[in-house]
């Protein structure tokens, strides 16, 4: 296990390395900088000015000194300052990190206590209304897009209930009350993407291990309809839903730049969008590589807690 | 058969197809329903252009609070001309001077300037030297570093020169020879060439005035902006508020009235809609007359006030020192194939403007008609396609126009010039819809060929601004790529007369000369709507400024009636 785990990590470096090459390209390949939103906005700034902050900023230098120069403040974990703001990354970090975890956690959250109970019923009562609507949910929920969606749940609660999550975001430490009402709202929105895929998968996986031999043992047995489907069935049926779930994550960061917009909330999805559009190459950077890294966390929690869920599966 | 749980069978609870259809029928009806429900937008009410200011005693006290579009790049005033940090730097700092707000004002085009840190102001014989008396007794606001101290003319003349020096103010700041200060109250500038617009261009809200000593504590005013104005800036956390509090030290005694005023960084315009019924914004601006209706259903004390532009600012810009666009014909034959009617009754639902680039209250009463712009800004497609082909294409030609979505109906117009041009000229356009910053970098560079969808930015609205300097061949500002030998004559010589009226036949004539080469091709743009909570008082917006934006230092005058 010890050398699996070892393994996967040596493996994570040439892809983190790999992104960091990518991002940093691609953001070279896109025209304009932050000094031409910033300084050129009203025309009055020189090309001579504009070369002069340029340099400041080390914007001049050949590509491979900027990388190296980035790599190197990236590992020594000082990823510099924004262009824009001049505030340092990591600060803006410690503002945005917590705003994104707690709404992608909520969203988990909701999204996995929806998607596995409605996913077992549909499976438990195939092709009744139950199932009809658990299946009508998850479709929806995967052909809605987010923005629409987060739209619609604003404007109706407005009309509706004269109600919409407090604007300003709050911390949970500061206010938790306050905090829990700004984020339940887009964490459902998330949520609810989130559930469909799981519910399906749920569903079809409940529906396969309820037709394998140890459950009919069990039935033949006379245990009850709970005992069979939630204490035998279901922990086999989640393996793929697990794959699933870590799948889904890099859909729920990346859904979280829309919901983070229209709930007015200050997370890494703001962040970065708002850095990638004035071109703040250190932010964009440095919140790509900080993505890329969790992701790659992320799915390997995904592999080894397969080894938790099905003692079968070893790692050699 | 017996299901897993003892449920019943599935087979007795399938769902039918005709049960599938039964129930999706409902479901249309009721949308059917939902959607029939509403009125046309069309049937907006008309609401006043102006609101005069409340005649009742005002009331101190609470908390003022707007959801906002816009946050903030930075908070240096040096450094941007964002409408995101002018839409509070003004209420924490001052300018020596400033236009009237709209309870002084006598209508929504009265443009007069009022002292603001200044309290008179004159020039020499040739304008080349203007003399501001500073008002006696102001006080930099009570928080460190300058824990009170009175502001004085040395403050002035660091600032003006700190702007001179670096960022994106140093074209106003520049145009400055030498600054005195011969006695604490007294700054004497000393301008490079005569202008007479000079006092109008220090009302700007760019030309606020900032502290000597943050700058020089901290190296840049990006922490901190301490004022002599109405509010201190008590908290600024980006993407999420400003919060700015009552000076109770305030040169202009008794105001302001609130305690507080809270700008919400909400980006999305539906949160903002919501932010506003559901009282968490006290007035917002929207753009059409449906959202208006939208408004009244769910608010129906809703206060409107039918807000006017007196000018567009996007047009098309042409490439006109390169062909076929250097021919004044084909820009002639371009303005005469375009509907501009169309886009305001469409895009804009009847409630815009046909375009126009100079301030109309620069050189006139009313709101120009299409019948003011000359022959050529006319929608006559035939004598276009006769024009075009004595130009010598007679069979259109290919071009290209580049865009940033400045806001969701622009891509409507975009299309909608392009359906025009290829119908009415065979001109076939290439349209390119980029991000913002490509957008910038590559409009302001002004070496694209073809079309490109071209802006005057909103901070500065003398009639310097919109003449000299976005039209003169050799101003930075020239993004429009104007070149036209009169156009320079009459707008150097605009900045050299006094006169009243002697200033509105010079604007007047610079415009129609505009007009007739096809020099900027203005595009229509909305009107807009301020709404506002019925308890709010005075936060109408006059002619060329709106209280949300850059005209925020007009709030130091609202005040809240409940």
């Amino acid at each position: 296990m010890q050398k699996y785990v070892l393994r996967r990590v040596l493996l994570a470096i040439p892809v983190l390395a790999l992104s960091s090459l990518i991002v940093f390209g691609l953001m070279r390949v896109m025209p304009g900088d932050a000094l031409t939103v910033l300084m050129g906005e009203s025309g009055n700034v020189g090309e001579r000015e504009l070369a002069s902050l340029r340099a400041d900023l080390g914007l001049d230098r050949p590509y491979h000194e900027q990388y190296a120069r980035w790599l190197w403040q990236l590992v020594s974990l000082n990823p510099g300052h924004s262009i824009f703001t001049n505030e340092p990354i990591a600060v803006s970090l410690t503002k945005a990190i917590p705003v994104t975890a707690e709404l992608a956690t909520l969203a988990l959250l909701i999204g996995l206590v929806v998607a596995v109970p409605i996913g077992v019923i549909s499976a438990t009562r195939q092709d009744t209304a139950s199932d009809y609507l658990g299946r009508l949910v998850a479709v929806s929920g995967l052909s809605l897009p987010d923005f629409w969606l987060a739209t619609l749940v604003i404007t109706f609660a407005a009309i509706w209930f004269h109600w919409i999550p407090p604007i300003g975001y709050v911390s949970l430490w500061d206010s938790p009350w306050r905090n829990l009402q700004q984020f339940l709202l887009p964490a459902a929105v998330l949520g609810f993407r989130l559930a469909a895929a799981t519910m399906r998968m749920t569903r079809s996986t409940v529906l396969e291990v309820l037709r394998e031999d140890y459950v009919r043992t069990a039935w033949a047995k006379g245990l009850g309809g709970r005992i069979v489907v939630y204490k035998h069935a279901l922990k086999n049926a989640l393996i793929p839903v697990v794959t699933i779930i870590g799948g889904q994550l890099g859909t729920l960061l990346a859904g979280t730049v829309i919901v983070e917009t229209i709930f007015a909330l200050p997370g890494m999805g703001r962040l970065t969008v708002e850095a990638i559009l004035f071109r703040d190459y250190p932010v964009v950077q440095t919140n790509v590589m900080l993505v890329a890294g969790t992701l790659v966390a992320l799915n390997l929690v995904v592999d080894l807690t397969y080894a938790w869920l099905d003692p079968r599966i070893r790692y050699r | 058969m017996r299901t897993h749980c003892g449920r019943r069978s599935g087979a007795d609870r399938r769902l039918t197809r005709r049960d599938f259809v039964r129930l999706t029928g409902y479901g249309a009806g009721a949308a059917a329903v939902i959607g029939g429900s509403r009125r046309r937008a069309g049937a907006a009410a008309s609401y006043p252009d102006f609101l005069p200011a409340s005649p009742n005693p005002s009331k101190r006290g609470g908390v003022l609070t707007r959801a906002s579009a816009w946050d903030p790049p930075v908070i240096d005033p040096r450094l941007t001309q964002s409408v995101g940090t002018f839409q509070f730097a003004g209420l924490t700092s001052n300018r020596l001077v400033r236009y009237v707000f709209a309870d002084e004002a006598t209508g929504a085009a009265d443009l007069s300037l009022k002292g603001d840190l200044a309290e008179s102001w004159q020039s020499n014989a040739d304008f080349r030297q203007w003399t501001f008396k500073l008002r006696q007794g102001v006080k930099w606001q009570n928080v460190p570093p300058l824990n009170g101290r009175e502001f004085a003319a040395a403050d002035v003349k660091y600032c003006f020169e700190q702007y001179a020096r670096e960022g994106v103010q140093t074209f106003t700041f520049q145009e400055i020879e030498g600054i005195e200060t011969p006695d604490h109250r007294t700054v004497r500038v000393h301008l490079k060439t005569p202008n007479v617009f000079f006092p109008q261009a220090l009302a700007e809200p760019i030309a606020i005035l900032f502290a000597r000593e943050v700058l020089e504590q901290d190296g840049d005013l990006k922490k901190r902006l301490i004022g002599t104005g109405p509010f201190i800036l008590k908290e600024h956390t980006r993407k999420v508020r400003v919060v700015l509090q009552r000076n109770p030290d305030y040169f202009d005694q008794g105001r302001p009235y609130v305690d507080e005023y809270v700008i919400l960084s909400t980006p999305d315009a539906a949160t903002r809609l919501a932010a506003y019924r559901t009282g968490q914004s006290d007035f917002i601006w929207v753009a059409s007359p449906s959202e208006v209706e939208t408004v009244r259903k769910t608010n129906p004390s809703t206060v409107v006030q039918s807000y006017h532009n007196s000018l567009a600012p996007f047009g098309l810009a042409l490439a006109q020192d390169k062909a076929p666009f250097s021919d004044v014909r084909v820009r002639r034959a371009v303005a005469m194939a375009i509907d501009r009617q169309k886009q305001v009754d469409t895009v804009f639902e009847g409630h815009g403007i046909l375009g126009w680039g100079v301030p109309y209250v620069y050189y006139q009463d009313k709101a120009p008609t299409a019948a003011d712009f000359g022959p050529w800004w006319q929608y006559k497609p035939a004598e276009a396609r006769r024009l075009l082909a004595d130009a010598g294409h007679p069979n259109g030609f290919d071009t290209t126009l580049f865009y940033y979505e400045y806001f969701p109906q622009m891509t409507s117009q975009v299309q909608l010039v392009q359906q025009d041009l290829k119908k009415n000229l065979n001109i076939n356009v290439r349209i390119t819809k980029l991000d913002y910053t490509t957008y910038y970098g590559r409009y302001v560079e002004s070496k694209w060929d073809g079309m490109s969808w071209g802006f005057q930015s909103g901070h500065a609205i003398g009639v310097d601004e919109r003449t000299y300097q976005y039209m003169h061949s050799k101003s930075t500002k020239n993004f429009f790529r104007v070149n036209d030998a009169v156009i320079d004559e009459l707008t150097t010589k605009l900045r050299r007369t006094p006169d009243r009226a002697e200033q509105r036949a010079l604007t007047k004539k610079i415009v129609d000369r505009e007009f007739d080469q096809v020099l900027r091709l203005w595009m229509p743009y909305d009107n807009g709507f301020l709404v506002f909570h019925p308890h709010m008082r005075n936060v109408a917006a006059p002619a060329l400024r709106r209280t949300d934006g850059y005209g925020s230092p007009a709030l130091a005058r609202a005040w809240m009636d409940k």
